[in-house]
């Protein structure tokens, strides 16, 4: 029994999944972003994982996966400022209630 | 001088001119129209009568032209016309009787607000009938046909604020409608059968064999229907009568000499088809031969003049019909005679009768009487018609009907033969009821009547003289007609088939149909003239007979409850149908279309989530088609 | 039974767990704590898979910035609301249905795959923090310098998005 990448993959997906499915569904804006940050999180895994048992092992994996940490943790950053205006604005964070695209 | 020939299509096209300007102007020109139209008709009348004298000449030729109209794949479809014998004497009969029609209209219609309009019709009309007579081919002769029937629809329904007038016009439509649909059918058989319109070629396909025997017989029928309809025989008869609603000029043109004409001229012009089927012809004569008289027989008790007249028309029609029916050249000479000699004295008898609508206001016999004092030209041009209707030496009548009767003898139809005989009593019969109840004794009715007019007088006069003369042509003794209509090619054909008949068989005919008619000119006098026998004899003794013919065997009545009322519950249900059924398809759409709009429109609820749902399945989708539909099989195979 | 497959185990269930404890929660806090572990255990991944110093980040990054910053959130915005569930409506059921497509999906795909075993000897090559550190000022210096200059587009956006409005500057 040994550790090859499909099991690293499967797990990247299933935490994928996971966090797809939160995204979609959940009424807490914050939750939202959350489940976000699980999907993040997956294709780091992905990233790594290629870098070490992939076609090609390199190092460039963990750096492209450095890079996309960096990204996620910008996006939070405005994502919560956002959603802080949001709420300032409409007293809730539930996405339910933010509608104003309806037609 | 063959030349003169080549310009006959001109004939029909001066009427149309007349159309035209009076179309055009007719509102200046009121009353002025009739001399516009009776000028170019006149024209057309010379032209006519220069045709027909050239065709008359010995050695002439048929003429024929034609232009290539339209072309169906291998199948080209000529316009042109003809000139051949028929032909002729039909055009100078036709202008001839429209000319001195409008003539008299000049008078009848005077101070009618809608005069130009009668013009117009009038002129379009001999137009019409015009280009009907002269055409080469059955599609040609179908046009006309047809146009011939939308004027006798504007001019019986003239009158159109009268209820009466307007179901008139649109009876006589639909009923000889009828009669089309079987001609339109019978030319299309045609056309398939032989793959031509064109006259010439379908009797030389006929002569050739290429026609099995039961589809001859089937086109000859469809194409009889259709002069059925038009010549309303039985049992399309039922529109004439009522047609009697339009005025009286126009029952003269057209439901008595020309247009009710068209039917037989139909049957003469395609006698090659009917001379190769034996059943089509039996079919014609049995035909005929019943509604000439079945119509005598109401004609007996009716009230109204010019009923009596319609009646009269249908069985003279039968009597032609029957001629054509026995076969031969006997037939088709007899037939074709008495069509001349009737166009000439039946639109004497309408005009008079119309002379004397225009003294005295009604149209109830019954309300007349002792006109003959008062109104001496209009009486004696009547008593004349009813002499050549009847039958009497030496006028016009007598001559063609004793060569119907010969015809029929020389066929050997004994029992048709009976059929006429009994018909030719009946006819003097009621013709004298009608004389002696209009003009002899004692005016009954409280009018005054007084002479018509000159132009309405003088057509009378000419036409007189016409029904005297016109016999003369065809005498058993100096036969110039039979001689002249039987040479030229299709003359070839008829006595090729079936010999050519004498025409006079034998002179013991002629003095018994003198004699039948002498006897009930006779019956009439005693009965309405000098009124020794009660004119309700025979009324009180057997009322039901009585009431038959007074009611026209109750055939309308049939009609409306077997035909006309089932339509309509059909119309009814259709409606229905097209209502809930067809609408109901149709807003069920609109309602299925709007109901799936609403549901999609649910998603459109504003939310990123949901739209993150759909972005999602659409991705599903492009994975799927994507892998299973890449090169090398998909990007997870290899 | 090899350590390294046993460790695996361990970190992936842990992983997988907090993943899906984090979604069948009620109570915002216990979401975000449930998230923390799984944040913690995916650096341990990290480390399984020889990236040391990425799952050292991780660490710092995620489990320390980012899950304090989301309760921050929470904090400001209506803490106490334990009411977080999902309905059961139809969007939501649509949802599960695609995501479970979408992993059906991926998973056929997964396995059907040949991976080919990387050649002998380049596994040899463990990636150090030297290594990793050559690379990005070498090959990858642009795209670092463009991701500094994110963040500092990322804190200017943030400060002002997150203004009270009417307030002078």
């Amino acid at each position: 029994m040994s550790v090859n990448i499909t099991s690293y993959l499967l797990v990247a997906l299933i935490l994928f999944c996971v966090g797809l499915y939160g995204a979609l569904t959940k009424r807490n804006a914050v939750i939202v972003l959350l489940s976000i940050e699980l999907m993040l999180n997956a294709v780091n895994i992905n990233l790594v994982a290629f870098a070490k048992y992939g076609l090609f092992p390199a190092v460039t994996g963990q750096i492209f996966t450095l890079f996309t940490m960096t990204v996620a943790a910008a996006e939070v950053a405005v994502g919560l400022a956002i959603l802080i205006a949001l709420y300032r604005n409409k007293e809730t964070v539930n996405v339910d209630e933010m509608d104003s695209m309806k037609r | 001088m063959d030349t003169l020939m080549q310009y006959a299509w001109l004939i029909p096209l001066f009427p149309l001119l007349a159309f035209i300007v009076i179309v055009s102007f007719g509102r200046q020109l009121k009353e002025g129209a009739a001399a516009v139209g009776i000028l170019l008709t006149a024209v057309s009348f010379g032209v006519a009568a220069l045709t027909f004298w050239q065709r008359f000449q010995e050695g002439a030729s048929d003429y024929t032209f034609s232009l290539d109209w339209l072309q169906v794949g291998d199948i080209v479809i000529t316009m042109g016309f003809e000139v051949n014998q028929l032909n002729a004497m039909m055009l100078v009969i036709v202008t001839l009787v429209s000319l001195l029609v409008q003539i008299y209209s000049k008078g009848y219609m005077h101070g009618d607000e809608r005069f130009p309009v009668f013009y117009q019709y009038l002129a379009l009309f001999t137009f019409s009938m015009l280009g009907l007579v002269i055409s080469p081919n059955l599609l040609q002769v179908y046009i006309f046909w047809e146009l011939v029937g939308v004027c006798s629809f504007l001019l019986v329904g003239y009158y159109y604020f009268k209820p009466e007038a307007k179901a008139a016009a649109k009876k006589a439509f639909i009923v000889t409608r009828i009669g089309d649909l079987g001609l339109f059918i019978g030319i299309c058989l045609l056309f398939w059968w032989t793959g031509s319109f064109e006259f010439t070629q379908i009797f030389d396909s006929i002569a050739l064999g290429k026609l099995e025997p039961w589809m001859i017989t089937l086109a000859a029928i469809l194409i009889f229907v259709g002069a059925v309809g038009k010549s309303g025989q039985f049992p399309l008869h039922t529109w004439l009568p009522d047609a009697m609603e339009g005025p009286t000029p126009v029952s003269a043109l057209i439901h008595a000499a020309t247009m009710v004409a068209a039917g037989v001229y139909l049957v003469a012009a395609t006698y090659p088809l009917f001379l190769a089927s034996e059943t089509a012809l039996d079919v014609v004569a049995y035909v005929g031969g019943f509604t000439a008289i079945f119509a005598a027989s109401i004609g007996l008790t009716q009230r109204d003049i010019k009923r009596v007249l319609a009646y009269s028309t249908v069985s003279q029609l039968g009597y032609m019909m029957l001629a054509l029916g026995v076969a031969g050249a006997a037939g088709y000479v007899a037939g074709t005679f008495h069509l001349m000699t009737h166009a000439f004295f039946k639109a004497l008898l309408f005009l008079a009768a119309g002379s004397v609508i225009h003294a005295v206001h009604t149209q109830d016999v019954f309300e007349m009487g002792g006109l003959w004092k008062k109104m001496p030209v209009t009486a004696l041009t009547f008593l004349i018609g009813c002499l050549a209707i009847a039958g009497i030496f030496p006028f016009a009548g007598f001559w063609s009907k004793e060569a119907i009767l010969s015809a029929v003898y020389e066929a050997h139809r004994f029992d048709l033969l009976w059929l006429a005989i009994i018909a030719a009593f009946f006819t003097a019969f009621y013709m004298f009821r009608l004389f002696f109840l209009t003009f002899a004794g004692e005016p009954r009715g409280r009018r005054d009547g007084h002479e018509s007019p000159g132009v309405m007088t003088g057509p009378l006069l000419i036409l007189a003289v016409l029904a005297i003369g016109a016999g003369f042509v065809n005498t058993p003794y100096a036969p110039y007609l039979t001689k002249w209509l039987l040479s030229g090619e299709t003359g070839a054909a008829i006595t090729a088939g079936f010999g050519e008949g004498t025409g006079h068989a034998a002179a013991w005919l002629q003095i018994v149909a003198l004699l039948v008619s002498l006897l009930g000119i006779v019956l009439a006098y005693l009965m309405y003239g000098k009124r020794y026998i009660p004119a309700d004899a025979i009324p009180e003794a057997m009322p039901w007979l009585y009431q038959l013919s007074y009611r026209k065997y109750y055939i309308d009545e049939l009609y409306h409850y077997v035909i006309v009322r089932p339509l309509g519950w059909l119309g009814l249900l259709l409606d229905l149908i097209d209502r809930y059924v067809v609408d109901g398809l149709v807003a069920l759409t609109a309602k299925i279309t709007r109901g799936i709009g609403s549901l999609h429109a649910r998603a459109q609820n504003g939310q990123v989530q949901s739209y993150g749902a759909v972005v999602l399945f659409g991705l599903l989708l492009l994975v799927v088609a994507i892998s299973l539909t890449a090169q090398g099989g998909g990007f997870f195979g290899q | 039974m090899t350590g390294e497959f046993l460790a695996f185990f361990i970190l992936s269930l842990l992983t997988i767990g907090g993943a899906v404890f984090m979604i069948s929660f009620t109570r915002v806090v216990h979401m975000v704590i449930s998230l923390g572990i799984t944040f913690i255990s995916i650096a341990g991944l990290f480390v399984l898979l020889g990236a040391e110093f990425v799952g050292v980040a991780q660490v710092l990054v995620y489990s320390g910035a980012i899950s304090i910053l989301m309760l921050f959130g929470i904090m400001l915005t209506k803490h106490n609301a334990s009411d977080e569930g999902t309905g059961r409506s139809w969007k939501n059921i649509f949802s599960l249905v695609f995501v479970a497509g979408l992993f059906g999906l991926m998973f056929w795909g997964i396995q059907k795959t040949v991976w080919t075993a990387p050649p002998e000897g380049a596994a040899a090559q463990t990636a150090s923090v030297k290594q990793l550190g050559v690379e990005i000022f070498t090959k990858y210096v642009i795209p670092f310098e463009l991701v500094s200059v994110l963040l500092l587009v990322a804190l200017v956006g943030a400060i002002i998005m997150a203004k009270k409005e009417g307030d002078s500057e």
